[in-house]
């Protein structure tokens, strides 16, 4: 499916221009900036560059937005790991173990981790890409309500009783999060909790929520620490321990090419995207680990899985956006406008007639993740001076910061009371021992499973029997109820056997 | 791709910047208006048509105001939030907004309880006129309009129809529904909130029979289904032309041929400062005027798919309170979405 003679214009479409290159490592690292201040999201790293994108010619415009897409979806990483804040909502897996990791001073691992796993997914994903973007759109057509809804149950099942002791804990603060997150206009066009504030007609702003709410609990926690990394020589930032931390994801090829294959997926499903992927193959991970219940203590492979998937997912959107001309998310209608701004209409004729274009920029990604190894070390490094840092300097600083990018997202006080309104919600949340992060993930899939579940009763017009039109939901909902069967099974039999030779 | 190397010398550029400042009266200088940069508000996100248009705008704006022109995006609340923002500005004349005027002003007065009125905005130019298009699939067995009639006027319940809640387009399914006295409640109507997108793709995945969306954002993807019905009653030779027209389809059904308009784009200012501030709104509408009918702006707008029909304050504001009218007329169909 490679079209060679294709492909061999596009090796010299990158090769004989400079312009297609020295926006890369820019663009990296702009992506890598903004990407890590909390708040910040990857799309609006890109709204801040494309008009400057307005003044390049065509490739290197896309090949400059790209980069600071890739940079930015590892950025959000940064502070995950180190703060337990993620940077985007699309790493919020990655602070269940990143963070432990980083308290418990294995921070340089936790990031070389993140940031390998991180290259490895856009390289994956592009390769996929190279191969199967027709097919990949394709596939993502045929996921409709009754298939989505699905997935998404998968995952809240999944994830509900994320990093709680208690089930029932867990429930409550789902459900606090799925009623946070169906606040404003649903997809049937009513309007519900908006209490009259204009500000809350398209919901709460998810993101300085999601900041809030893990952001108190976090710093809350660090009341009577002096440091995040309480041994003082842990404290060291280690370029052998940083590739350790690379090193770590090839023991784990499984779980790279499972996040890998989930991102691409669901990012590639318009609407979804990484902030979905990440919590999805975390879940998965997690649920099929034989160590299972060591996840969210400091678990490797949990940071593993969340950062290929969100990274992985960039693929994915972009053959949405490549071969159909739909955007899935923010930063992929970002990428459309600035096709548009250059008089190119994405879209299937686009593909078809500009086929080394494609292929140059396809190209252009799997160069982007090689050097992101390298700028991401710098970064990773320059980043985890803070951990010398004491948090009485640290705090201020991060609350600061997390309200400026509040504020910058509409430039509205409505981000900044959102983040406070949360960050005292997740307080009360952490201090009575409910798991905060059940509520983000409630945040999260809650309108999504309830805008799906509407439109498959929509389509449904009442006749339950419309879902055995949709073969595929009903096979995703087997797979479920027999893959928890049989953990449960397992789990049975595992305490079975402790009582046995107890 | 050919490079977009500046066709100005920076020596010409200068000279042509020394020129301009001998050519102002000296004394009058300093109260001309404007004398300082202007703004776009935009009331979308980033890279929407609204946002293309603005930042295309821009330059051949600034040329014929003679001062810098930037775009400030304020999304939110289906525009609530922006026209608020843009009620609380003074009247300098120093902020103008490109907007779907129509249907988002009227939707956030009927439908949200806005507290300004229609008639609080006053529009310069809407070039930018989208229609709503019935679509189906390429994969789907349906070719036209009148099988669709018939498989709904069989069985209500025969065809799934997607569409965004609450907009022109509903009002539009609406109509067409009553008109053939299809009983809309036991219609299969499937809702995408969240703009046009979202229905489009499920009209192009086939998870939708019919699609009742804004046209233009189906231009791209043209191959991939066939047009059924362009709810307008003039044909144009760009969008759709093989489609038929709901003015001719409701005639030959002797339905009242009433639709509303799609969505309608262009540059709005407040009713307030075209009233209290006469000569400034003049020196406005005129740079406008002129910058939409720069040759230049022409044809870069054209390459990007952008409309750039000067219809002028008079017709602009028609269209606009037309659209409101229709929509008023209905607000009980879209509240019932």
């Amino acid at each position: 499916m490679i079209d060679l003679p294709a492909a061999g214009s596009a090796v010299a479409l990158l090769a004989g221009s400079l312009d297609a290159w020295i926006w890369v490592i820019p663009g990296l690292l702009i992506g890598l900036v903004f990407g890590a201040l909390p708040g910040v999201s990857v799309s609006m790293a890109m709204a801040l560059v494309l008009p400057a994108t307005l003044y390049m010619d065509f490739l290197p415009a896309i090949i400059f937005l790209t980069s600071v897409y890739t940079g930015a979806g590892f950025g959000g990483s940064v502070p995950a790991v180190l703060m337990g804040i993620p940077g985007t909502s699309s790493a919020v897996a990655t602070t269940f173990d990143g963070y432990p990791m980083a308290r418990a001073g294995r921070h340089n691992e936790a990031l070389g981790a993140a940031l390998f796993a991180s290259c490895l997914g856009v390289l994956a994903s592009y390769a996929v890409l190279f191969v199967l973007v027709q097919p990949l759109a394709e596939l993502v057509l045929m996921i409709g309500p009754y298939e989505m809804f699905a997935i998404a149950v998968w995952g809240m099942v999944l994830l509900g009783s994320l990093g709680g002791t208690s089930i029932s804990r867990g429930l409550f603060a789902s459900a606090i999060g799925v009623l946070i997150g169906t606040v404003g206009m649903n997809t049937a066009g009513y309007m519900r909790g908006t209490m009259g504030i204009p500000w809350l007609l398209d919901g709460v702003p998810t993101i300085p929520a999601m900041v809030g709410l893990l952001a108190a609990s976090q710093l809350f926690g660090l009341v009577n620490a002096t440091f995040l990394v309480e041994s003082e020589q842990d404290r060291k930032i280690s370029l052998g321990r940083i590739l350790a931390g690379c090193a770590l994801v090839f023991r784990y090829p499984g779980v790279l090419l499972r996040g890998s294959i989930i991102g691409a997926m669901v990012g590639a499903i318009p609407g979804v995207g990484s902030s979905i992927a990440n919590l999805l193959s975390y879940a998965e991970t997690r649920r099929t680990a034989k160590d299972g219940a060591s996840f969210g203590t400091g678990n490797p492979k949990g940071v593993i899985a969340s950062e290929s998937a969100n990274s992985s997912s960039e693929g994915g959107a972009m053959a949405t956006m490549l071969a159909l001309g739909i955007p899935g998310g923010g930063a992929t209608a970002i990428l459309l406008a600035a096709f548009a701004m250059h008089n190119v209409v994405g879209g299937p004729r686009f593909i078809d007639q500009n086929r080394d274009i494609v292929y140059a920029i396809i190209l252009s990604n799997f160069a982007q993740a090689v050097l992101l190894v390298f700028v991401g070390t710098a970064f990773v490094f320059a980043a985890s001076t803070i951990v010398r840092l004491p948090l009485r300097i640290l705090i201020p600083c991060v609350l600061v910061v997390a309200t400026m990018g509040a504020f910058a997202i509409e430039g509205s006080a409505a981000g900044p009371i959102t983040l406070y309104v949360f960050a005292v919600l997740g307080w009360l949340l952490s201090r009575f021992g409910y798991p905060v992060a059940a509520v983000v993930v409630g945040l999260l899939l809650g309108r999504l499973i309830e805008t799906e579940l509407l439109r498959a009763y929509q389509m449904a017009g009442g006749d339950w029997r419309e879902i055995l039109n949709h073969p595929g939901a009903l096979v995703i909902f087997a797979l479920m109820v027999l893959s928890l069967g049989f953990s449960m099974w397992k789990d049975r039999r595992r305490r079975l056997g402790d009582a046995a030779s107890a | 791709m050919t490079s977009g190397k500046p066709t100005i010398s920076r020596r010409t550029a200068l000279g042509l910047a020394a020129g301009a400042a001998l050519a102002a009266p000296l004394p009058l200088r300093a109260q001309t208006y404007p004398d300082r940069p202007v703004t776009i508000l935009v009331p979308f996100a980033t890279g929407g048509y609204n946002d293309r248009y603005a930042r295309a705008m821009a330059p051949f704006l600034s040329r014929h105001l003679g001062q810098p022109v930037t775009v400030v995006n304020r999304p939110g609340g289906g525009t609530m939030l922006g026209n608020m923002f843009y009620l609380q500005q003074p009247d300098d004349g120093y902020m103008v907004m490109v907007h779907s005027a129509a249907p988002f002003i009227p939707q956030t007065i009927l439908l949200q309880n806005a507290q300004y009125k229609a008639e609080d905005f006053w529009m310069i130019n809407l070039p930018s006129r989208d229609a709503t298009l019935a679509a189906t699939a390429s994969s789907k067995p349906i070719n036209t309009i009148d099988e669709v009639v018939a498989a709904l006027k069989a069985n209500p319940r025969s065809l799934t129809l997607g569409v965004q809640p609450a907009s022109a387009d509903f009002v539009n399914l609406a109509l067409f529904l009553a008109g053939h006295g299809i009983d809309r409640n036991r219609a299969r109507i499937i809702t995408y909130a969240d703009g046009g997108g979202p229905a489009r793709t499920a009209t192009v995945g086939g998870h939708v029979d019919v699609g009742f969306v804004g046209g233009e954002g189906f231009l791209p993807l043209r191959e991939r289904i066939k047009p059924l019905m362009v709810f307008s009653d003039q044909r144009d030779p760009e969008f759709f032309p093989e489609a038929p027209l709901w003015a001719d389809h409701a005639k030959a059904a002797n339905i009242m041929p009433e639709f509303v308009e799609g969505s309608q784009r262009g540059f709005v200012v407040l009713r307030r400062f075209v009233e209290r501030v006469p000569d400034r709104y003049k020196i406005l509408e005129s740079a406008i005027e002129r910058a939409t009918k720069d040759p230049e702006c022409v044809a870069a707008l054209k390459g990007q798919q952008l409309a750039t029909t000067w219809y002028g304050p008079e017709a602009s504001n028609r269209a606009y309170l037309n659209a409101f009218n229709t929509m008023q007329k209905y607000v009980d169909l879209l509240k019932q979405a």
